[in-house]
């Protein structure tokens, strides 16, 4: 790593950039036009944020206040895990736990800074961690380990069974770092009785695991509290997912960002509510009027992602969406898979509800909650088994009317990798276009965006989509 | 005093010197023709010219490189990573770590004080961070090797290159010269991706000082000076011969031994 | 002897595989050491290693699998899509790790494309991570699924008794790998590493029955051997990513110095377990031998385990130094051989960190390269 880098810390850097970017709000036109020019880096990725207006400012100033918890973490007396973004939160607030969510931290350097996470991620090689390793975690974790970040005080990840390649990261910086490491197991199958009771043992372990680690008792108050927190959370999102099925569909783009960010980090929290209740009001808006989500006000076709986003500089990946009028109608991160949600009803055994009776019904709930979140529900298994990728893929695309299906990760997605051609051939037997991205979600270098974006305008001209 | 004569049959050149006990004597550096019997005669034959010797006036021919094996009339055959490492401390006896950029791959060699060999690296597979990338480039720049290295200094905002894949680099790069972006800023995007690159390998084996580059690219200066800029300290440059001599040296050395 | 152990290591349809299907026998391949060898043997039906040896191309890995996976599985696929799997009657395949898993789909989507390459029996067995109370019930109840499924496919019944056969045959194997073992720990050894690699590599495919008697065969020749290895040689350990590849562990040795005397791979002694015990529940007494031993970092979180593992090692063999290999894409051996270098070497041992592909060795010079400075490291 250069040495000037070492020089800063990770968390204070992207904490204080955003501190100072949710101050933007009471600034003039005027001033943020001069501002702009100040932050040629910046800049694109904040344009796109300010483009939406209050709830932009939201979104930046909840950020703001994840990085301020966690910059205060220690002087609070509060622990801090590193977790993965398909390992709900939720319980970690209910234990006074600040969770730092790798594959965010990751991705906001690839938003907010111009080179990305690039040196972190170098660095994690220069240590022995693969190269082929997962990106999403291999930022982040570069950064810690320098010891360029908050101390990590435990690792805990829930996907040996669902992504050996990111349990592997945690495990890696776990014996690097020499501190405890936890993980939650999934098997291949999921609805059954004998599996949620499985995922309820599990669940329970890891409970105990973070009660010692902490030295203080989950409370049955303050899970119920996260848990009706995360119940209000559930129904607005079910409300904001009935509006993918209008045509033009009236969400923004960058809502699904927004809808993701929010639950990996905040899920059961406040601020996470009022976001999306605040996304929830601009959208009925939209409907009402029949406007589409989409700058341009014109929808051409409408895009369902079957994985992950693209998360480089400028949000390129979106704005890119915007420009040529395409909707995107959610993805692998954006759902998760609430029995109240209209989505699920081609898809039942495979989702949670919320009970907050007694502690018994709590712990099954959230134990099922964590077993119906990205990749952990549908990649646990066989392609084709029931509720798996495939049937996910195909129902939610047939639902939300999808016209082409594209998926995009990281080389380090070996679990996908290793499927995503005969899962490709099935959904083009299925009447769906599909396109495999080639690049790295999180690192530009891979496959500069140029490339990328050349390859995705192919697609949709070869298979005179647009 | 005794001669002896170091062969490097690299991927790309073939490198020969012919040392007498106190120096260099001559040497020779041509381009690796297919058949690595064929390119070791030729430098040989070159190198001993230029002395004015004949073969059998040296007492011992090492061979190095990935020809070495197939070289018929060696006394004895040494692993490039070896030579290296005793070419560079001959040259500069305060070199702890040796990066050596060949055609093919690229090593990072730490010695100890007595020049042995402590631990090492190399590139795996792949050909970004070897001079064959450098190569690949610069043909797709329409420009010679030579002229890559000066490219940095006339760069303001050098281009981001995909760093894992040649193929899709120049790919990459046949896109920027369609899309008008001046080449002296691919030139610098393309030695910056080598320089980081190499540089992730170099801090895999915690470099000691001094450091020292050897290999054709070590003449590059745009991958050099951005080497020291990420690697924050300063490259010890070679002066005493060319740098892509070091290996073919190092063997002429462990000639001497025996 | 040596011959046969040679025939079954380095060829897939070795004579042993062709006398059993000749004598009516019936054939399953699975693809990761944690399956319960066995449950299959209990059957009456030979187990076998999946293996990608004898693979020229890789077309029809490629078919299917992404860019960005394993070539181990790609050339088990490369085999079967091309017909080399015709022997099995049944195939298993487990989450060994992401590459490997998916396996199961790749190889039923080349079966739409190319007739009668999937066995007729073909099974996803799933393995856990950890071994935790409840893990080990699901894995108990797993092995459990795969003994109903095999008995129902093949009409076959699988009794305690059986059971406690298989167990006591695969024990006597076990003892008599840990007396070549014990040979290797030797000074001067009295085995090369090829030899030891092919007879372990043999032991995967060969009837067990047959490999037992020929190894207790071998073992005695062994005795009276007169030390063939070169003089003083360098003793190496070999460990990381999945290999069968006999041709890896000639080449170190093709350095004259060099003797490849431990191994902790998946093919070789990893699983050098202690003895399964006969009880009145042999289920649960295999699932605790096989889900026990935290021998490979598919069993996330257990580094400290495995290094322990490691460090013994050197001291019983005497290793001079570590080769520590890994196939591209290999992630978990791969990061944790950056461990294992960092953790060896502060205790002085010297280790060298390979990345490889596997299939026919192509980057042969580029290895052998590393391998001699290695070896003139040590020297």
């Amino acid at each position: 790593m250069r040495p000037e880098i070492k020089e800063y810390n990770y968390d204070w850097m992207l904490g204080s950039l955003l501190k100072t970017a949710s101050g933007i709000g009471n600034c003039s036109e005027k001033e943020i036009h001069y501002l702009l020019k100040e932050i040629p880096y910046f800049r694109g990725t904040l344009s796109v944020l300010l483009r939406e207006g209050e709830i932009g400012f939201r979104f930046i100033r909840m950020l703001s206040l994840y990085f301020e918890n966690l910059l205060n973490a220690r002087d609070s007396g509060k622990k801090v895990a590193a977790i993965t973004f398909c390992l709900s939160p939720a319980l970690f607030h209910a234990m006074n736990i600040v969770p730092v969510t790798l594959e965010v931290m990751t991705g906001l350097a690839g938003l907010l800074w111009k080179r990305g996470a690039y040196d972190y991620l170098d660095y994690g090689c220069e240590l022995g961690f693969t190269e082929t390793s997962c990106s999403s975690q291999r930022g982040a974790l570069g950064a810690y380990m320098a010891g360029l970040g908050e101390e990590i005080n435990m690792f805990v990840c829930d996907t040996p069974g669902v992504c050996d390649t990111n349990a592997n990261a945690f495990a890696f910086a776990s014996a690097y770092l020499d501190k405890p490491f936890f993980q939650l197991n999934y098997p291949h199958t999921i609805g059954d009785d004998k599996t949620k009771q499985y995922h309820l043992d599990d669940y329970r372990d890891l409970i105990t695991f973070l009660e010692e680690q902490t030295g203080y008792p989950l409370e049955e108050g303050k899970l119920r509290q996260i848990l009706m927190e995360v119940d209000k959370q559930d129904d607005l999102l079910a409300e904001l997912e009935d509006f993918h099925l209008l045509k033009p569909n009236p969400i923004p783009v960058i809502y699904n960002l927004f809808i993701y960010i929010g639950r990996f980090l905040f899920s059961g929290c406040p601020e996470y509510t009022a976001l999306l209740a605040d996304m929830l009001t601009a959208v009925e808006s939209n409907a009402k009027t029949e406007k589409s989500g989409l700058y341009s006000g014109k929808e051409n076709i409408r895009a369902y992602m079957c994985y992950i986003d693209h998360y480089t500089l400028d949000l390129n990946f979106f704005n890119w969406l915007d420009q040529h009028g395409i909707a995107h109608i959610g993805g692998i991160l954006s759902r998760n898979f609430r029995d109240n949600a209209g989505y699920t009803a081609n898809l039942e055994k495979s989702t949670y509800g919320i009970d907050t009776s007694n502690m018994t019904t709590m712990l099954s709930s959230i134990a099922e909650m964590n077993a119906t979140l990205p990749m952990v529900r549908s990649i646990r298994g066989p392609l084709d088994g029931p509720n798996m990728w495939l049937e996910e893929s195909l129902s939610l695309a047939r639902t939300y009317k999808a016209d082409c299906i594209i998926y995009n990760g990281t080389p380090g997605c070996r679990n996908t990798w290793g499927m995503v051609k005969p899962f490709a051939r099935e959904i083009e037997a299925a009447g769906f276009p599909v396109h495999i991205m080639y690049g790295d979600a999180f690192d530009d270098r891979v496959e500069t965006w140029e490339s990328t974006k050349t390859r995705l305008d192919e697609f949709l001209s070869i298979r005179g989509l647009l | 005093m005794t001669l002896t004569a170091g062969c490097d049959v690299g991927s790309l050149t073939t490198k020969a010197v012919i040392m007498d006990d106190k120096a260099v004597k001559s040497s020779a550096l041509i381009k690796s023709k297919s058949n690595p019997e064929a390119s070791a005669r030729q430098a040989m034959a070159e190198a001993m010219e230029k002395a004015g010797v004949t073969e059998s006036e040296l007492s011992n021919v090492i061979g190095t490189g990935y020809g070495r094996e197939k070289i018929p009339f060696v006394t004895d055959v040494k692993s490039e990573i070896s030579c290296h490492a005793r070419g560079a401390k001959w040259l500069l006896p305060s070199i702890k770590t040796i990066i050596d950029i060949g055609g093919q791959d690229c090593k990072i060699i730490r010695i100890d004080d007595q020049g042995e060999v402590v631990r090492f690296v190399t590139n795996d597979k792949c050909a970004s961070g070897t001079g064959r990338f450098l190569e690949v480039m610069a043909k797709a720049l329409y420009m010679d090797i030579s002229e890559l290295g000066d490219l940095n200094r006339k760069s303001n905002s050098p281009v981001t290159l995909t760093s894992t894949c040649t193929v899709w680099a120049q790919a990459d790069i046949v896109k920027f010269i369609h899309s008008g972006i001046p080449v002296e800023d691919i030139g610098a995007g393309i030695n910056l991706a080598m320089a980081k690159r190499v540089s992730t390998l170099v801090n895999s084996v915690q470099p000691e000082k001094e450091v020292c580059m050897t290999g054709g690219v070590a003449k590059n200066r745009g991958v050099t000076s951005l080497m020291e800029k990420l690697l924050g300290f300063r490259l010890k440059p070679i002066r005493r011969a060319d740098p892509q001599l070091v290996g073919a040296i190092g063997a002429a050395l462990f000639g001497r031994n025996r | 002897m040596m011959k046969q152990f040679m025939q079954a290591a380095t060829g897939l349809n070795h004579p042993g595989i062709t006398q059993w299907k000749e004598n009516g026998g019936a054939i399953v391949g699975y693809s990761c050491s944690y399956l319960p060898a066995e449950l299959i043997h209990a059957a009456g039906i030979l187990p076998i290693r999946l293996r990608g040896i004898e693979t020229t191309g890789m077309d029809m890995g490629d078919a299917y699998f992404g860019p960005y996976i394993c070539s181990y599985p790609k050339c088990i696929l490369q085999q079967a899509a091309q017909g080399g799997y015709q022997m099995l009657d049944g195939a298993v395949i487990t989450p060994g790790c992401d590459s490997m898993r998916r396996l199961f789909e790749c190889w039923r989507k080349a079966g739409e494309d190319h007739q009668g390459v999937v066995p007729g029996f073909f099974y996803y067995f799933d393995v856990p991570h950890k071994t935790v109370d409840h893990r080990m019930k699901w894995f108990v109840d797993e092995i459990d699924s795969i003994q109903k499924a095999i008995e129902t496919h093949f009409e076959v019944e699988i009794t305690v008794e059986s059971l406690h056969r298989s167990i006591a045959t695969y024990n006597q194997g076990r003892k008599l790998m840990r007396d070549l073992e014990r040979f290797r720990t030797q000074l001067p050894a009295p085995i090369s590493g090829t030899e030891a690699f092919a007879i372990s590599i043999a032991g995967t495919t060969l009837p067990r029955e047959e490999f037992n008697a020929t190894l207790s065969n071998f073992l005695e020749t062994l005795e009276n051997r007169s030390d063939k290895n070169p003089e003083n040689p360098k003793r190496l350990m070999v460990i990381g990513s999945i290999s069968d590849d006999l041709d890896l562990i000639k080449l170190i040795e093709s350095n004259e110095k060099a003797l490849v005397v431990a191994d902790n791979l998946c093919f070789g002694v990893r699983h050098d377990a202690e003895e399964i015990p006969v009880t009145d529940n042999p289920l649960e007494a295999l699932a605790q031998s096989y889900l026990g031993a935290s021998t490979c970092p598919r069993m996330f979180g257990q580094y400290k385990e495995r290094l322990a593992i490691l460090e013994k090692k050197v001291e019983s063999y005497s290793v001079d130094g570590v080769i520590l290999q890994n196939i591209r894409f290999c992630d978990l051996h791969g990061s944790e051989n950056g461990l294992f270098e960092r953790d060896l070497e502060k205790q002085g041992i010297p280790c060298l960190k390979l990345e490889r592909e596997y299939g026919p060795l192509a980057d042969t010079g580029r290895l052998k390269m590393r391998l001699d400075a290695f070896m003139e490291r040590i020297s």
